[in-house]
């Protein structure tokens, strides 16, 4: 009530802007000034010219070069810097007629397999690992990079700018892909055991990806990937690319991968340099 | 800004405003907010760059949420909210130095004249007197959670130490200020 009333001194006020206020006194103050505007505008005066100044031409600079993508403020708002959340956006966003056609795919191979009864889970397990493993490798292509400029000068370190780009798309791909996993008939570790080889392609290709370019280790890593589903789905057991096995073959591949990319950035400074 | 403006726009009005792209009414809402604000992050942050970084982010994020406001609190609150999450999110990305705030008046050397012990009565009364009896890293931490309203997670970066520790620390010194106002109830009716 009556701190509407109220209002602080001037001499109470410079003390508070000047540091002179212990800290109980500066809080019941900040307390009131809080739901007191007029005392909020008696501070003006108090306060550096020049500090103002240089937060409002930033602010202005800000305002005139316009609202960021939207994309770029759901990044922020998780906590990334803005420059992450600007090479987050391009490659977001660049990639989401491809995404929206991976997962379109994915759906139909899902419905396939499902159709099947479990008897061909083949299309699943082609499709499904293939599909967060080319989303990595496509949003690298020069061709269909208008951001190319962008990514050559950014100021980030190559193996940063990949790992924040396989993080995109792995969360953008994943969490849909196991959804799909879920209804599938048959086994229900199925549902999981796929992305032992869709997470161990990821190491694979960016060290393929830094001897041979992104895209033909990206269609050599589909071949492989295609050949030993296909050959797998001639007579052995539907679940066999997923199984204990072929899982640990995996691993050690994606483990070898890592060391090599390791051991060429300890090398040349930066991994994937050919990317 | 100028005479013809008086500065009764409400705030409301101004940010649907610079919803709509008005920079001036942006710049009403900066020089009324903007010093208040600074000096108050000047109270907890003595690098002046993080000070200017955070102003300038605030507003650009009052600016980009505009829009979504709901004339449902303070534009004041809302703005020290932003203003303050941001500088604790800015030291976690490099070890800055925060100045927490001095908490014996006697080093100080200045007493509040006996108009200003309206504002304490008002507002504190026995309350500062049972935060001045609480330990230093308690007082940190309710001046951070309770004072400066930071969720334990955010006053545990703010304070560099673990958000466990936050929640022990915060819930004794609820225990002993309580303690310490039923005290000073007493101590007064005696």
């Amino acid at each position: 009530m009556s701190t509407t009333t109220w209002h602080a001194d001037p001499n109470l006020l410079r003390a508070y802007v000047e540091g002179r206020l212990d800290a109980v006194l500066s809080a019941s103050l900040e307390r009131h000034v809080d739901a007191c505007a007029h005392c909020r505008s008696q501070i003006g005066p108090l306060v550096e010219v020049p500090v103002l100044e240089e937060a409002w031409s930033g602010i202005r600079t800000g305002i005139e070069s316009g609202r960021l993508p939207l994309l770029v403020r759901l990044a922020q708002r998780l906590g990334l810097p803005e420059p992450t959340g600007i090479l987050l956006a391009a490659t977001a966003s660049l990639r989401l007629t491809w995404l929206t056609g991976g997962l379109v795919t994915l759906c139909f191979v899902t419905l396939a397999s499902i159709l099947a009864d479990g008897a061909a889970l083949w299309p699943f397990l082609l499709v499904a690992p293939l599909v967060p493993v080319l989303g990595v490798a496509v949003s690298y292509g020069p061709a269909e990079e208008p951001f190319e400029a962008l990514t050559v000068t950014t100021p980030y370190g190559r193996a940063r700018l990949i790992m924040i780009r396989t993080l995109a798309v792995l969360t953008l791909t994943l969490p849909a892909a196991a959804l799909l996993g879920l209804t599938l008939p048959g086994p229900a570790w199925v549902a999981v055991a796929w992305l032992g080889p869709a997470l161990a392609m990821i190491p694979l290709l960016l060290a393929l990806a830094s001897l041979t370019g992104p895209r033909l280790a990206a269609s050599l890593l589909s071949l492989g990937w295609t050949g030993l589903v296909l050959f797998a789905a001639r007579d052995l057991p539907s679940t066999w690319p997923v199984e204990g096995t072929q899982q640990v073959a995996y691993l050690t591949l994606a483990l070898l991968a890592a060391a090599f990319l390791w051991v060429r950035s300890q090398r040349t400074q930066q991994i994937g340099v050919a990317l | 800004m100028g005479m013809e403006a008086p500065a009764e726009v409400e705030d409301a009005v101004l940010l649907r405003a610079a919803a709509d792209g008005d920079l001036g009414a942006v710049r009403v809402l900066y020089e009324r907010h903007a010093p208040w604000l600074t000096a108050r992050l000047m109270r907890r942050c003595n690098d002046r760059e993080v000070v200017v970084d955070v102003v300038q982010d605030t507003f650009l994020a009052m600016w980009q949420d505009a829009a979504t406001w709901r004339s449902d609190g303070e534009v004041a609150g809302w703005l020290w909210g932003i203003a303050f999450r941001r500088m604790v999110s800015r030291l976690r990305q490099r070890k800055q130095t925060v100045l927490m705030p001095e908490w014996d008046g006697a080093a100080t050397g200045l007493l509040p004249a006996a108009e200003d012990q309206v504002l304490l009565d008002v507002e504190y009364g026995d309350l500062g007197t049972a935060l001045r009896r609480l330990s230093p890293e308690f007082r940190a931490v309710v001046q951070a959670c309770v004072l400066d309203g930071l969720t334990t997670r955010e006053a545990s970066r703010l304070l560099g130490v673990r958000e466990n520790t936050v929640k022990t620390r915060l819930h004794r010194a609820k225990a002993q200020l309580r303690g310490s106002l039923a005290d000073l109830r007493l101590e007064g009716l005696t």
